[in-house]
């Protein structure tokens, strides 16, 4: 057997060690090391037609509202969840939260945006910002479940999906932002799942309350979702498969 | 820019199945495998052998490697995997366990 193997921990060793600030640190330290807001130095700026310019602005500043809300739901967080390794694991996803929000307004005014918290709200998606006000009203609401439900598994799995799809097309500077932001998705999307399955095989009861939510936010959501692959550029034909990983999601945790 | 992480589900279904039957073929033994890193950096040094990304079409899965269903990252033992293993995946936190489907093929099954 290795001297280190994951698989052969116990399942409070595996638990304290991913959900620790240790864990967190060495992790981002293996991609983000070289990198300067989330690009490596000495990438060329990529030359635009202004369409394409004007339409990127738009994405990122709708990634912005995402990422906005989840720093603001994720830091509320910390004060209602029910444990030290909850509040720990959180108190990464706010730091994370907080660099994909600088990396993408980074990115507006390396596009030329010389306000980009005022274009932000210019061209914030109408649908977006109602989620991120619901899913603020859940953790005003000290409502754990449906706050970490509404975050960790729709907003994370939507942007997750939305990121991978759009780094395959992006410039290479954009397409290397969003590679680390991307890496930092996969810890909070498995969180918030692996955290409310646990509470469900715990509280079965809670299921329904869950499905409640998930059918007041379906609608916002995949409206959301298809307005930002629009802007994107998905091909439509991808489209199913890329919904499909948030249904997949929502099935595991028997909400359907 | 990172490798292509969506896998491709036919290949990855065909690859499992001959896999099963290929292990079955060849008797009870167990093989056991030397890990090597495969330039996984998002989890600490220490774990990272234990982990690849999908290289997409063209990949397949070796007798000891199954995809998370959670985060689609590679999960690798040092075990031939076999149903009833249970496996972690750091970069999502996911615990796993391995079942057989009735078609034969090796499925993770996320456990909460």
């Amino acid at each position: 057997m290795s001297e280190f193997d994951p698989h052969a921990l116990a399942e409070e060793d595996f638990l304290e060690e991913v959900r620790s600030v240790d864990f967190w640190f060495q992790a981002v330290d293996g991609y983000l090391r070289d990198r300067s807001y989330g690009r490596v130095d000495g990438t060329p700026e990529p030359v635009m037609e202004a369409g394409e310019r004007d339409n990127l602005i738009t994405t990122l500043c709708n990634y912005c509202v995402g990422e906005t809300a989840a720093l603001e739901a994720s830091s509320g967080l910390v004060v209602i969840a029910p444990n030290r390794h909850a509040k720990i694991f959180l108190a990464t996803q706010v730091l994370d939260e907080a660099r994909h929000l600088e990396v993408f307004i980074r990115r507006l005014s390396d596009l030329g945006v010389e306000d980009p918290e005022h274009e932000i709200e210019l061209r914030a998606n109408p649908n977006l910002v109602r989620f991120k006000d619901r899913l603020l009203e859940f953790v005003a609401d000290r409502d754990w479940d449906a706050a970490v439900f509404a975050q960790n598994v729709i907003l994370e799995t939507m942007e997750y999906t939305v990121f991978r799809a759009h780094l395959q097309d992006a410039d290479p500077v954009t397409a290397q932002v969003l590679d680390g932001v991307v890496k930092d998705e996969r810890r909070h999307l498995g969180f918030g799942e692996n955290d409310l399955g646990r509470r469900l095989v715990a509280m079965p009861e809670k299921r329904e309350r869950l499905a409640e939510v998930r059918a007041e936010l379906d609608e916002l959501v995949l409206v959301t979702f298809e307005e930002v692959q629009d802007s994107v550029g998905v091909e439509r034909s991808a489209r199913a498969d890329l919904g499909g990983e948030y249904l997949a999601a929502v099935e595991r945790l028997g909400l359907t | 820019m990172s490798t292509v992480e969506q896998p491709d589900r036919e290949t990855e279904l065909a690859e499992l199945v001959e896999q099963h039957r290929a292990r079955r073929a060849e008797g009870s033994e167990r093989r056991h495998y030397d890990l090597d890193d495969r330039g996984f950096n998002e989890v600490p040094k220490k774990w990272r052998k234990f982990y690849r990304h999908w290289l997409g079409a063209g990949d397949t899965l070796a007798p000891n490697e199954i995809i998370c269903p959670v985060c689609k990252v590679v999960i690798r033992s040092v075990k031939e995997i076999r149903a009833g293993d249970r496996l972690y995946c750091m970069p999502c936190m996911s615990r796993l366990l391995v079942v057989e489907a009735d078609d034969g093929t090796l499925v993770p099954e996320v456990v909460y």
